[in-house]
């Protein structure tokens, strides 16, 4: 129930209220993306690259699973970030490209159907891979969150959501690296369920954190 | 078109210097853009009473002011303040249409009967009830008018209290849309 003048009133308020801090989004990327770095080399410092990595990295699923997840993180990282300002949107298709050419590899193993798939499916490792996914991606999360406050994105979900899936596939990209499990069938299903459980509370974050 | 153009300079250039600091250019600056924030608040307020239109007003002011720094200089002004706009004018419309539809029923008894004759002559009080369905229009002129209750203007035309004051609210509401009009 205001008035117009008490709109004027506002407005001389607002004049006389320093100017609010900068948004730099260079800033919020660059630091997010020491922070991922930081805690990745710090996981590989206690936990151990895969003894036979320059072995196995002849092979394709091998190098895949480390360049899909990184593709996409940067794909998403940089949507997060023309979605950080009012004006900015994206189209989210070519996220669609990396998961395809991942959906690609699954298909592919299948065909070439031998040994026992249910196995390969479960492997040793699948808790090991969705909680180190989920744990290392917590803090930059969480940090990467509180550096787009200082945006005003109009879409906070799919905001929130994209920089879990960056922070997400960035951090498989790594772990990756220490994980001896090789078949599509494998790290497809558990790197992608726990890329998508990350991406999940990046949008609830968003959702809560990034509405202005 | 090309006065367009120079407009846009003149916002582009005021909001830059009232980033640098320049409190004399950013109120020239939220003065400036007013008018156009109102038409947008105005064309997307149906369902609001308008006296609310002011208070939405201000909050896309504050979220200006706010958010200023999120404009980049070497972009152009119009497209960053718009979506800002839309975006703080869709969720204040949302927040406040929670609120007012919620069932009013809850309210019924909560809700103070308006006896208030609204400011206006009789003969536009007429000319304003003309515009609004019959029945509702029976409702006002009973109890703004002739000064009966709400129980009693609702069994003249079969309504129970509730109702009959539930159906009061809604008419005057519509009935302070029309005044906002005709006042224009």
């Amino acid at each position: 129930m205001s008035d117009r003048s008490s709109t004027e009133a506002l407005i001389r308020q607002l004049a006389a209220a320093p100017a609010p801090v900068a948004f730099r989004p260079a800033v919020a990327l660059s630091a997010t993306v020491v922070l991922v770095g930081f805690v990745l080399v710090l996981f590989l410092q206690v936990f151990g690259l895969r003894a036979d990595l320059v072995g196995a990295w002849a092979a394709l699923p091998a190098q895949a699973k480390t360049l899909l997840p990184l593709a996409l993180s940067v794909l998403a990282g940089w949507l997060a970030l023309r979605m950080s300002r009012p004006e900015g949107q994206g189209a989210l298709w070519p996220l669609a490209i990396p998961a395809g050419l991942a959906l690609a590899m699954v298909l592919q193993r299948l065909t070439v159907a031998e040994g026992p798939l249910l196995v390969e499916l479960v492997g040793q490792t699948a808790m090991a891979c969705l909680v180190s996914i989920s744990v290392l991606s917590a803090l930059p999360l969480a940090a990467g969150v509180i550096l787009l406050r200082r945006g005003a994105t109009t879409r906070p979900r799919v905001t929130g959501a994209l920089l879990g899936l960056a922070v997400a596939s960035a951090m498989t990209a790594g772990y990756a690296l220490h994980c001896p499990e090789d078949s599509p069938l494998f790290f497809v299903t558990w790197y992608g369920l726990g890329i998508l459980i990350v991406t999940g509370i990046g949008a609830a974050l968003g959702h809560r954190f990034l509405r202005w | 078109m090309e006065a367009r153009l120079q407009q846009d300079e003149v916002w582009e250039t005021l909001l830059a210097r009232a980033n640098d600091g320049d409190g004399a250019a950013f109120a020239r600056f939220l003065h400036l853009v007013t008018p156009t924030l109102r038409a947008v608040i105005r064309r997307r307020g149906d369902g609001l009473p308008p006296d609310q239109h002011e208070d939405v007003l201000q909050e896309v002011l504050l979220a200006i002011h706010l958010k200023r720094q999120t404009w980049r200089r070497e972009s152009p002004v119009r497209p960053w303040l718009y979506a800002l706009a839309r975006y703080k004018v869709v969720d204040a419309f949302r927040r406040r249409g929670r609120a007012v539809s919620l069932p009013i029923e809850d309210f019924a008894d909560v809700l103070p009967e308006e006896h208030v004759t609204p400011p206006l002559s009789d003969r536009d009080a007429e000319v304003m009830l003309g515009l609004i369905d019959s029945r509702s229009a029976i409702l006002v002129r009973a109890v703004a008018l002739d000064g009966k209750t709400a129980e009693e203007a609702g069994a003249a035309v079969g309504l129970t209290a509730g109702a009959a004051r539930v159906a009061l609210h809604r008419a005057m509401r519509r009935l302070s849309g029309v005044a906002e009009r005709m006042m224009k």
